[in-house]
This record gives structure tokens, sequence and C-alpha cells, in this order.
């Protein structure tokens, strides 16, 4: 509209022009030649600004005509003429090594690939008749989500996959060879190379092929309907035939278990001989089988394609799925069938009858867990096989068939942006998706644990470990721990963490001298966080962290704890115990320093742990409990605590018996006695912590670690740790 | 009216003067400024007005149409497990493999091929009643190829094993045969058909084997990041800093003195890069994988082993060479998360999978029949966490959402099933059934008569279900999965152990912590006797254990069915006619699967014989004298490693023997002298 004003402006001072002659002559020649000149500049200069705006404007728009809404059929028209060249057929042997150029994928520093899509054109032949339909409504969704996601780029420079914009999902609708001329004339097809095409169905009569039949050369080819022979796996990418009902229908989520037909066939127009077959089993195993066809005696107005019929009771489609335990995905003429995705949208467990069917995303996706797949020969045992199938499994599979639909089903932009994953993982293999991901349905995600430690491992007792003392000023206490630790056997290293930024740690002279060599590192910040540290001066994988004033554990009852630690490396292994309990009266968490039968948390005043521990501790820990630890002064140890149940699931270990602590819990701040104030901020960091995970991560458990003849009536002498327990 | 007018002109004229300005300084401006680029709102693919009006892909008068095809005929050409395998022979008891005999001298490998498969659950004598036939194509040093067998039947049903590839000139059409190939190119491989094998050097043990060398989950500091195979044969370590060529030798000049070492064997690194392209390739990767050095194959031209189920984006990385600068970067940059999973998990598959003849041979047996099972087959998980497939029956409760002991999901109700054996007293254990019965998680009592005497007709009145069940002769019949056992969890017993209520419930409570291993009371230990060249046990007391006997132990009934039906039969048979065997071949068992020690708790009584009585006496000790070092020595051969580990510690009720009032403590009656 801007145009608009201009034109309107200078149409004004055209007309004023014209008046002019009439109101100039009654002046003086000298004036007249004055305002002439003027005029005449204004009117130039009016001109000149016009057509400035309009010129380059124009260019531009014809540049950006998509950014705004343009109708499909004003599209440039391309004519192809009969002798343009035509692509090779695929090249079966294609693999991504051999004919994907992977360099085009160089520099992405994210590690996704840039997907640039050619801009739309209507392609005629010699006689001006159209190749194809322009474009689908299905492929102008894809490419619209292509378009809005991280993968896109307009920049045909620097992407690394091409997506042409004509249409291929139905080749039905396209004619074969002009088709392929047309993806031979893309700007940068190269054979194809790095071209990913879209198609759903494949093949036409009569003996309709898997895969496209258009000649395609290198180019990938996302196709629905794969088989065996024709998928080039690890090249090629099998996706689903959407089906429009998963935008239509609103099917709610119905929970797993037994539903009223255990199985149900809904396809319609069935080859006679697999609806004998089928027919046969709705005779044997009658009402929980359930047979459904065309209705034939529909009224006017309602729509065929949502009904279904069974004699003569009419059924609604797909809702009667939801009916249903199992579905029947038998094989058409094509292998890829739309009914897959309804079955899968219901909950229903699919049973797929098509031999050499390529499952949608079978690259990434477990199948098993979400069908049943039979060959087509065994179609007569199908009940007795599905019978075989656990209730629990069932329910699970019905779960998972959801799920699947959710996320890989459900809009042709999951469609699209799942198709691209996978390329993407094939592409960047270490940045790649994990088959827990792809598979996991969200609350089996949340809800599970992988212990990073999973593999059963004792570390060799050799390699020792590294104690970690945080101090900050008590420097004598801190000697009598040096020397004390010093004496256990399997230390290997000493590091004294400096946690007082005022004052110097003491000369090199003053330190105990040791067998092992000790490190002093001084800390920025006093910060409690950094006794958790990942230092690169631990070298060892066992840590056993150690307050300044615990002088009270024998040598024996350290090097027990390191061999606890070695039987147990993935726990916390640590010695005066707590428990966390539920305060039925305030409806929350208490934490408890009495003597009880139970514990959930071990103090890392005095611990052992895997060093992997402080790499999480320091850069994974959820929420802000590493500030509020460092704000508060306090609760570092039950942090670890939570940390280490949540990532493992599995409870601490405490060793040897009780002893007298002087109070372990107060290390940083001292003087501070174990009063009440101290044990109810404790509890509110049980309460903060929970609340952040999301859940109660801490196990109880009922027993401690001892020697194995401790306190047996056994020669002393000829006991491994006889220096336990002695207060 | 002439002023008038000139003013109007003047007003006119400042007007479009003003204008002038306004629009021509405008466009002036960005005459003068345009190459900087404006902002460009991204450009993507056009919002089409008519977008709504467009066409859906498929007519709906497609649909009958597309479905009026007639069953397909088998394909010619190639063949996959839909219509070239026949599982309807497989129908009665599952996957039965039928090996045909060798015709002439055979290789090492193979008599080791041979006798694994011979030593399997799956092994038939009788190619009829098999569904599987096995044939051993030869390796190239006999020089000899196999001629058609006579049940060839156009190779239906048939797996040919290859180890090396493709040593004979094909004598006979493979027809409809799988291959099982060591290293099989991608071209020629048929993915859910074909099985890939791990290229197996000549030295390979039958059984056991060496398991993995990592020593610990992380990575040890300042060890090198890279070690690169070398053309030659060897290694080649690169440090973290290396420029970015250190594979190529061109840039050799580069690396200062200690920056790329050489080595005969595997050198400590964290990830060996393995070119994808020659044979030996392979070799290196079983290698690396050994070593726990994280395999990077550069564009593999060949298969994977088992693709089919191991999940290998888990303990390798599969990269375009092409793509080398970037892997490099990605491989620096990779999080201590990332590579801590990955190195636990090449050991795992080591240890799993690939350590022996005998685990490979296995393995590719369970490949094919999980596809025989279809839905009941080992899923995913299983397959690719520890303790693995081989190690878990898919005949135990298939797909529970993790169905190994590991897990520690919600099996069970809490409670226990206990399994007493009466064996030559023959008398009924009254005391014993009463002390069980007490405990508050007992949820079953089965009786095995093992005893010629009849049944006694009356038994004790109890809270929980008591089931005999007569006729049980042999030792192994202990571990039998019996179907009346409802719970997961099994104490077993024997007769002439006495047990205190107290005790029974701290163990148990200790063993739903630990439920994949055993939790005993009683124990011993193996070592290695110099003297005699082989192991031998002891069930004197000693600072350390490995083994708790099963005459009281509390276990997963999953052991049972791994007993009964994964053991080798010959092992059942020694257990049987030495029953003091029984003790070791559990243990043996329960340490294969964990790989960790069992777990000891407190025993009040063990404590009063050692005041009281001589040790070792006949009464108060039963089964324990005489350990038979022939029955460890022969479990430990069958196993072909030693799979017990030490234990130095005991499991003690949080309060045992604190200085503090015997009524704080619930398993007070733990501490009576």
């Amino acid at each position: 509209c801007e145009e608009e004003a201009v034109c309107v402006i200078m149409c004004a001072s055209v007309k004023y022009n014209i008046r002019g002659p009439a109101l100039i002559p009654r002046m003086k020649t000298k004036h007249r030649i004055y305002y002439i000149t003027l005029f005449s500049i204004v009117l130039l200069g009016l001109i000149a600004t016009g057509m400035f705006q309009f010129w380059p404007h124009s260019i531009e728009s014809s540049n950006d005509w998509n950014v705004e809404k343009r109708s499909v059929r004003d599209v440039p028209v391309v004519r192809l003429p009969a002798d343009s060249p035509i692509p090779e057929r695929g090249d079966l042997s294609c693999r991504m090594h051999t004919c994907f150029d992977v360099y085009r994928c160089g520099f992405n520093p994210k590690n996704k690939i840039k997907v640039y899509i050619y801009a739309l054109k209507k392609y005629v032949d010699d006689f001006g008749v159209p190749v194809s339909n322009t474009i689908s409504r299905e492929y102008n969704e894809l490419l619209t989500a292509i378009s809005d996601s991280d993968y896109y780029t307009d920049d045909i420079n620097r992407a690394c996959l091409f997506v042409p914009s004509i249409d291929v999902l139905n080749q039905n609708t396209l004619r074969i060879k002009e088709t392929a001329q047309a993806l031979a004339q893309l700007a940068r097809w190269d054979r194809g190379t790095n071209h990913l095409l879209f198609n759903m169905l494949p093949g036409g009569p009569p003996d309709y092929n898997t895969a496209l039949d258009v000649p395609r050369d290198r180019a990938l080819l996302a196709g629905g309907g794969f088989s065996t022979w024709t998928y080039r796996q690890g090249y090629d990418v099998s996706i689903p035939v959407y089906s429009p009902l998963s935008a239509e229908v609103d099917l709610p989520e119905k929970g797993p278990g037994p539903r009223r037909y255990f199985l149900l066939s809904s396809q319609v127009g069935l080859h006679p001989e697999y609806r004998e077959d089928i027919e046969a089993l709705q005779v044997k195993h009658g009402e929980s089988v359930l047979v459904l066809d065309k209705c034939t005696n529909l009224s006017e107005g309602v729509l065929s394609v949502r009904k279904r019929c069974h004699k003569h009771q009419v059924f609604d489609y797909p809702q009667v799925l939801q009916e249903a335990t199992f579905c029947v995905v038998l094989r058409g003429a094509r292998l890829g069938q739309a009914v897959l995705s309804d079955v899968l949208q219901a909950g229903c467990v699919p049973v797929v009858i098509a031999d050499s069917y390529i499952l949608p995303f079978s690259e990434v996706l477990d199948w098993k867990r979400a069908s049943v797949v039979v060959p087509e020969e065994k179609m007569s045992d199908v009940y007795s096989i599905l019978q075989s199938i656990p209730q629990r499994q069932i329910e699970e599979m019905q779960r998972q068939a959801r799920w699947f639909w959710e996320a890989y089903f459900q809009s042709i932009k999951a469609i699209a942006l799942a198709t691209l994953q996978i390329i993407n993982d094939r592409i960047y293999p270490y940045a790649a998706i994990s088959y827990e991901e792809w598979n996991d349905p969200p609350a089996v995600k949340w809800g599970s644990v992988s212990n990073p430690l999973f593999l059963p491992l004792i570390p060799p007792q050799s390699q020792g470990f590294t104690a970690i003392v945080l101090t900050y000023d008590r420097v004598e206490s801190l000697f009598r721990v040096i020397t004390e630790v010093s004496k256990v056997p399997s230390l290997s290293k000493l590091l004294v963490v400096w946690n007082n930024q005022n004052k110097n740690p003491p000369e090199d002279s003053l330190w105990p001298k040791i067998r092992v060599p000790l490190k002093v590192v001084r800390t920025a910040e006093n910060k409690l966080s950094n006794r958790f540290f990942p230092y690169d001066e631990i070298e060892t994988e066992a840590v056993l962290a150690i307050d300044d004033d615990i002088i009270m554990l024998t040598s024996d009852e350290l090097q027990f704890g390191y061999e606890v630690w070695r039987e147990f490396p993935d726990r916390l292994v640590g010695y005066p115990g707590r428990l966390h309990l539920w305060d039925h009266e305030m409806n929350k968490w208490k934490y408890e320093s009495e003597w009880t039968n139970e514990v959930s948390m071990v103090l890392t005043g005095a611990a052992f742990y895997h060093k992997y521990f402080n790499y999480l501790y320091t850069y994974k820990m959820p929420g802000d409990i590493k500030n509020w630890v460092d704000a508060h002064m306090n609760c570092e140890d039950i942090a670890m605590n939570f940390l280490v149940a949540n990532v493992t699931g599995k409870a601490v270990i405490k060793v040897t018996p009780r002893k007298k602590f002087k109070c372990p819990e107060c290390t940083a701040i001292d003087g501070l006695s174990l009063d009440q104030t101290h044990m109810v901020e404790r509890s509110e960091c049980i309460n903060k912590f929970a609340s952040v995970f999301g859940t109660m991560p801490l196990k109880v458990v009922e027993h401690r670690a001892d020697p194995v003849l401790y306190k047996d009536d056994f020669p002393e002498k000829l006991k491994s740790f006889p220096n336990i327990g002695s207060l | 009216m002439q002023s008038w007018r000139r003013k109007s002109l003047w007003l006119a004229l400042s007007a479009s003067w003003l204008l002038l300005v306004l629009l021509g300084g405008f466009s002036l401006l960005r005459l003068a400024l345009p190459p900087r680029p404006r902002p460009r709102a991204p450009q993507g693919w056009p919002r089409w007005l008519d977008a709504d009006l467009l066409q859906s892909f498929s007519q709906s008068g497609e649909l009958p149409e597309d479905a009026a095809q007639p069953p397909r005929a088998p394909h010619g050409g190639s063949c996959n497990w839909g219509s070239c395998f026949d599982t309807s022979k497989c129908r009665g008891d599952g996957l039965k493999v039928f090996v045909y005999p060798a015709a002439g001298p055979i290789s090492e490998t193979h008599r080791k091929i041979l006798a694994s498969i011979e030593g399997s659950r799956f092994h038939t004598l009788s190619p009829a009643g098999a569904c599987l036939l096995l044939l051993l194509s030869l390796d190239a040093q006999t020089g000899e190829c196999s001629s058609m067998p006579l049940q060839w039947n156009r190779g239906r049903n048939h797996l040919v094993l290859r180890l090396h590839p493709a040593p004979c000139p094909r004598t006979f059409q493979l027809g409809q045969a799988m291959v099982a190939e060591a290293s099989p190119t991608v071209d020629s491989f048929r993915a859910g058909f074909d099985v890939a094998l791990p290229f197996l050097p000549e030295a390979h043990p039958l059984r056991g084997g060496a398991p993995g060398q990592l020593r610990q989950h992380s990575p040890q500091p300042g060890v090198a990041l890279l070690a690169l195979e070398e053309e030659r044969g060897g290694w080649r370590t690169a440090g973290t800093n290396s420029s970015a060529c250190p594979w190529d030798g061109r840039c050799e000049q580069d690396p200062g003195p200690g920056q790329t070492q050489r080595w005969e064997m595997l050198p400590n690194a964290t990830f060996c890069l393995i070119s994808g392209h020659h044979p030996q390739a392979a070799s290196r990767f079983l290698q690396a994988l050994q070593a726990g050095c994280i395999p990077v194959l550069l564009s593999p031209r060949w298969e994977l082993p088992f693709s089919e189920v191991i999940d290998w984006t888990k303990a390798a990385i599969v990269a375009d060479e092409r793509l080398l600068l970037q892997v490099l970067a990605a491989l620096q940059e990779m999080s201590p998360a990332q590579v801590l999973a990955l190195r636990q998990q090449t050991q795992f598959l080591w240890d799993a999978y690939f350590s022996s003849v005998e685990k490979v041979i296995h393995t590719t047996l369970e490949v094919i029949q999980d596809r025989i099972f279809g839905t009941s087959a080992h899923p995913s998980l299983l397959w690719n966490s520890p303790p693995g497939a081989l190690m878990a029956l898919s005949t135990f409760s298939t797909r529970l959402p993790q169905p190994h002991p590991e897990s520690h999901s919600a099996w069970g109700s809490g409670r226990f099933s206990a399994l007493i054996w009466v064996g030559a007293s023959g008398q009924p254990p009254l005391k014993l059934i009463q002390a069980v019965a007490g405990s508050q998680h007992c949820a079953q009592i089965l009786v095995l008569w093992s005893n010629e005497r009849p049944l006694p007709s009356r038994w004790t009145e109890t809270a929980v279900p008591l089931t005999v069940i007569d006729g049980c002769r042999k030792v192994s019949d202990r571990f039998f999965p019996y179907s009346t056992i409802r719970t997961d969890a099994i104490l077993s017993l024997d007769a002439r152990s006495s047990l205190s209520t107290s005790e029974v419930d701290f163990a148990f409570v200790v063993w739903q912590s630990f439920p994949e291993r055993m939790v005993g009371f009683l124990t011993s230990s193996h070592f290695w006797d110099e003297a005699h060249g082989g192991w031998g046990y002891t069930a004197k007391r000693t600072n350390e254990f490995s083994m708790v006997l099963t005459m009281a132990a509390f276990y997963h009934r999953y052991y049972h069915t791994l007993f009964t039906h994964s053991l080798p039969k010959a092992l059942r048979t020694l257990a049987d006619e030495a029953p003091t065997c029984v003790d070791v071949l559990m243990n043996f068992l329960v340490a294969a699967v964990t790989k960790l020690p069992p777990i000891k708790v407190p025993y009040a009584k063990q404590r009063q014989e050692a005041a009281s009585l001589v040790p070792g006496g006949p009464e108060t000790r039963p089964k324990l004298q005489a350990p038979d070092p022939n029955c460890i020595n022969q479990i430990a051969a069958a196993f072909g490693h030693m799979p017990l580990r030490s234990s130095r510690l005991r499991l003690d009720p949080v309060l045992f023997k604190d200085p503090v009032s015997v009524q704080r403590k619930k398993y007070r009656s733990l501490e009576k002298p």
C-alpha cells in the first residue's frame, strides 16, 4: 500500500501541473522561469522517487513471493521438452557411503543436517498438459513441516539434503516419465545425489511395484510400502502411509486391558481368498472374532468411509477398532496400508500379515514391542498364535501401539520429522538418538533408572583410593586426620581442599610427612560444593570424602570401607548412617539421626564413592540444588545421597558399627551444635530436594556391612580387620 | 487574491518539497547503504492461500482397486525369513538343530563348533526331527569343500556356517539356505535372514574365554584418546591434543616426540579407530571390544556381528570416513557419561556373546530361535543389557518389563517360598517348618521328600500352605522350577538346617535389596591349589568367601529355570552323583550370571558351634566335610573359566551388637549368644 500512496501524490502533482499555465502567465517572466524550474525539479524528484519506490520493490517481491500468501495456481509454469533427459532407474546397490555426498553435510556445527526445499513449479509437457497435480494437501503439509523445523535452510549452497517440491506421494496421480524429467532438471539434481523423495503409495496396476516407479537414480526414497526386495537397508527410509482419519477423528486414548473382541478385521475389499480365511476364523471362534466389510445399504449422506458392516449391523469406523485387542492389517495390492495408522491410533495391536513388508521406520522402531507379524501362509493359525501371548505383554503392546501412533504416525509433520531424524542419525552417529528415546513411551522414559555404572565389576585393589579432605582452618585437626588416613594401606593420594580464601595454607615443611603424594587445592570461594568438584588430581576411581575432624576412624575401618566400596562401586559407602522418615503429622519428610534399625543415607563426612559422581554433582545436579547448598552452607551430603540414589536406583551401604562421632553434621559451620534448628534445616533440605527431583529417590535398607568374622568367636589375630568398632 | 494565490502556490511547493525530501531522502539513504543485507526473515515454504482446497494425495476411489490382488507366490530371486524358512517344523519343542557330520579330517575351529553345538540344549541327532539343519562350510586350511548334503531340499531350513569369508568356491547353489558368515559384506547380507558372525581367530577358546580387560569403569586420566590401527598390524596411539590428522601419516612431522607411540598389543586408549575396508578390521574390532576400547568404525563395508539383535550404537561408533574431522572433534567433545556407557557396553557384549566359540554359536542359535518365537522372543532390552540374552531364557517369564533378577521392578508380593529338601534323615523337619512358617514374609512351604520311607501322614499345623512333593530322588530335583512356586524368592533349605525366624526375616529383607544374588548363612571359599595345579574349596571359616551353601539360602526362582534348562546335562549328572557338588554348581551358575559374589548374613548357630564344638563334627555341619576338589575342577572346566568372586563382608542388621538397648533393635534374637 506504500506504492499506492505515492501514486496518489504523483497524480495530484500532475494535475497541478496541468492547471499551471492558467496561473503562471500573470507573473513576471523572471518569476515564471523560476517557478517552472522549481516545479520541474519537484516533479522530476517525485517521479524519480516514485520510480525508485516501485522498481526495487517489484524486483524483491518476485524474490520473496513465498513469504506472502499466494495461490498454488499462480506458480510459474515450466515446459518440459519431450526429449529432456530422464534419470536412470533407482540404483539398488546404493548405500550412504557410495551414493550420498556427505561432504555437503560437513559444515553443520550442531550435528544437524540442513534441508533445502525447491520452489514450487508447475510442469507441463510440450502440449501444455500438466505432468501431475501441482501439489497435494499432504505434501504441502510435509514441506511446511520441514520448512518450520530446525533442519530447514533457504541457502541452496549450505544444504545437505534437497527435497523437490514435485509431489510423488501417490504414484497414480503422476506421469512417470515426465515426472522423472522434471526431477532431472532440478538445479542441483546431480544424478539425484542427496535428494529425498517422499512416496506413500508406490506402484500401479497391474503389478504394483513396492517402490516408486519414477526413475530417480541415486535419490533417497522415503517410501511407504517397501518390501525386502526393494528396500535399500540403511539408505531408504520406510515411512507409514498416512491416514487422513488421524486428523479427522479424535480417538481418546483407551486404557490397556481386555476388550470386547479379541480379533478384528476392518479392511474393506480384501481379496476373496483372504476374506475366506478370516471368516473361517470367525466361524471357529465365534463372538471373539469380528470381520467387517463395506456397507452396502447405507442411506444417503452417510460417509461410507466411516462405516463398516457385519451382516446388517453397522459400526462406526475407526471407533470400532477401540473395541478390539488385535486388529488385522492385511496386505492389499500394496504392502503399506493406511489402516495400520488407524489401528495404532485405536490402541489396537496390529497383526501384520504382509510378507516381506518393511514396517514403517523399522530402522529405529522396535515393532516386536507393538505388533505381531504373521506370515501369510500361517493366516489360519493367527488365533492360536495370538492366544499364546500373555495378557501382560498384550497390555504393553497396546500402550506401545498408541505411543507409536502419537509419536510417529499422528501427522504428516511427525512422519516428516522422524524421516529426517533417521537420516540425521546416520550422518552424525555420535549424536544419534538412542533406542530408548525412539521406543520407550514417555512414562517408561521417566520411570526407568539406568545406572551409569551398570557393568558388574570389582575394581582391582591395587588402584587404591584418593582421600579428599575439605578444610577451612582447623589445621591441627586436619594434620591429625592426614596422619591417620595415611596409615590406610590402599590410600594412593591425599588431596586437601583448602576452602579458606583469607588464609594461606601452612607452609610445605609443616605438613605431616606421609608415604603418598599430598596435594593442596586452593579454592576461589568458600563453597561446600568444592568438596565434590572433579579435580584433575583425582586419578583413582574411588574417592574418600572425609572431614578435617574425623579422627575417630581406625585404619582397619577405612581399609574395610574401601574393600566394601570395591564390591559396590556404584554406591555411596559411608560410616555414619542417617534416615529419612515421613512425618504423618506434618505431612512432609523428616531427617532422623537417632539410633534406628534402618538407613537411607550416609554422611559424606566420611564416605567412599566413585569419582564419576563428582562429575554428576558438579555438572548434572538437577534444579538449583547446588546453589541452594552453597547458599545455605549445609546439606551437601544429603544432595549427594539424593543424586546417587536417583541415578542408580540403589541404596547406600553403611559400614561398621555406630561410633560416637563428634557432630559429623556440623562440618562447615564451626561451633554450631547438633541442635534442633540444625535438624530442622536438614529436614527442610530433604523436602526441598524431593520436590526438585520430583520423587523420593532414597532407598531404605536394614543392613550394614561388617567384616565376615566381625564379633564372631574367632581368634582376633586371624581376622583381617580386627580393629573395628572400638570406641 | 494574488497573495492568496502566491501563498497557496508556495504552500503547494513547500509541501512537494517536503514530500520529496522525505521520500527521496529515504530512498537515497537506502541507495547509499544497500550492500548491508537486511535481516531477512527466513523464507520458508509459502503459506498457500488455497492450501485448504488442495486435494488429498489418496483419492478415496482408489481403495477397492488397491486391494484386489491375489496372494503372492514366493519370490524367486532372493530369500527372506517369511518365504524361505518353514517354522512349522519347530512347533514342537522349539529350535532343534542337526549338524551334518564332517566328511574328512576337521580343523580345530570346526571341532570347537561341533562341540559347542553338541553341548547345547538345541542339539538333536535326528535330521528328521530337526527344525534347523546346520552345515559347516569348511575352512580353507583343510582344503576340502563340502558337497551337497543328503537332506538338502533346496536349502530349506538350512544354515550354512562360514567362519571365513567365502573360503570355498561355491560347489552348490545356496538355494533357500541361510548363511551365517564372519563379517559378511553389507551388499550380500540379507538382513533378517542371514546371520552376521564375528571374525573368530583360530585360537579363540571353546568355552569361557578371556574376560574383558576393562578393570575400571571410567578411563584413567591421561590415557590416550585414540588408538589407531596400523596397516602392518599393531596399534599406534595419539594424544588428545594432537593435530586433526593423526591417522594418515601425512602430518607425521607435526606431533612431537612421545606424541605417538607404536604398540604390538592394543594400547590403553579410550577410542580405537578402525578403518572399515580391509578384512583384518573385523578381528581388530573384536580386539578393541575385549580391551574396552570403544571401537570407532569408519564406513565399515561389512555387517557388524549379530546386528539383528545387538544395538551397536550403545557400544561402538560407526561413522562416515569422509567426515573424519567432525568425528575426531565429536570424540574429543564426548561427554564423560557417554564414554562411560560405551566403555561398559563393550565389556558386557564381549563377555556375553563373543569371548568364546561356544558363546558365538549359542548366540547364533538364539538369534534364529528368536525369529521362530516371534512375539515371545527376547526383547531388545534383554539382548543389550547385562547379563544378556544367553543368560536369560526366553522360556522363563517372557517380556516382563525387566524379566531378569537384576531388575528391581515390583516383583512378587514381597514374600518367599521355602523349599525344604528332606534327604536321608527321613524325619519331617517340624522345628524348621515352624521357624520358617513363623516369618511374616513366608508365603508357602514346599517339602521335597527324597526318602525311601513313606510320607508321614501328619504334619504340623502352619499358618502358611504346606505342599509335599514326593519322589524327588535326584539332588538336581531340588532346583527344578516347580510350577507350584508362586513367589520370586526361594528359600532353599535342608531338613537338617536350623534357622530362627529372625534369621530368616533378616536374610529375606537383605535379599530384597539384592534379588539377583544368593543370600546365605553358611559359606565356603574357593582357592587355587598350587600343589595340585587345580582349584580347591574349603568350608573353613576365613576372612572371605565366594560361595554360600544352598542348604540355607535365598535366591530368585529364575535360577531354577536356568539350572534345569540351560546347564549342560553332564553337569547336572555330576551334581546328582556327588551331592556335595550341587552347592558349587549353583554358586557357579549364579556367579556366571551376576559376575558378583554372593552375600552372607549372620547365623547365630555358627558362632555357637565355633565356641562349643569340635569343628567339622558330622552332625552339626552336614555336607561340609570333605569337599571334593574333582567337583570344582570339573565344573570350572565345563564353564571354561572361574566365575566365582570373593567377598570380604557380611551384611548385619544396622544395630547389630551395638551398645544400645536391645529394645531398640529389630532383630534382637540374632544377637543371642
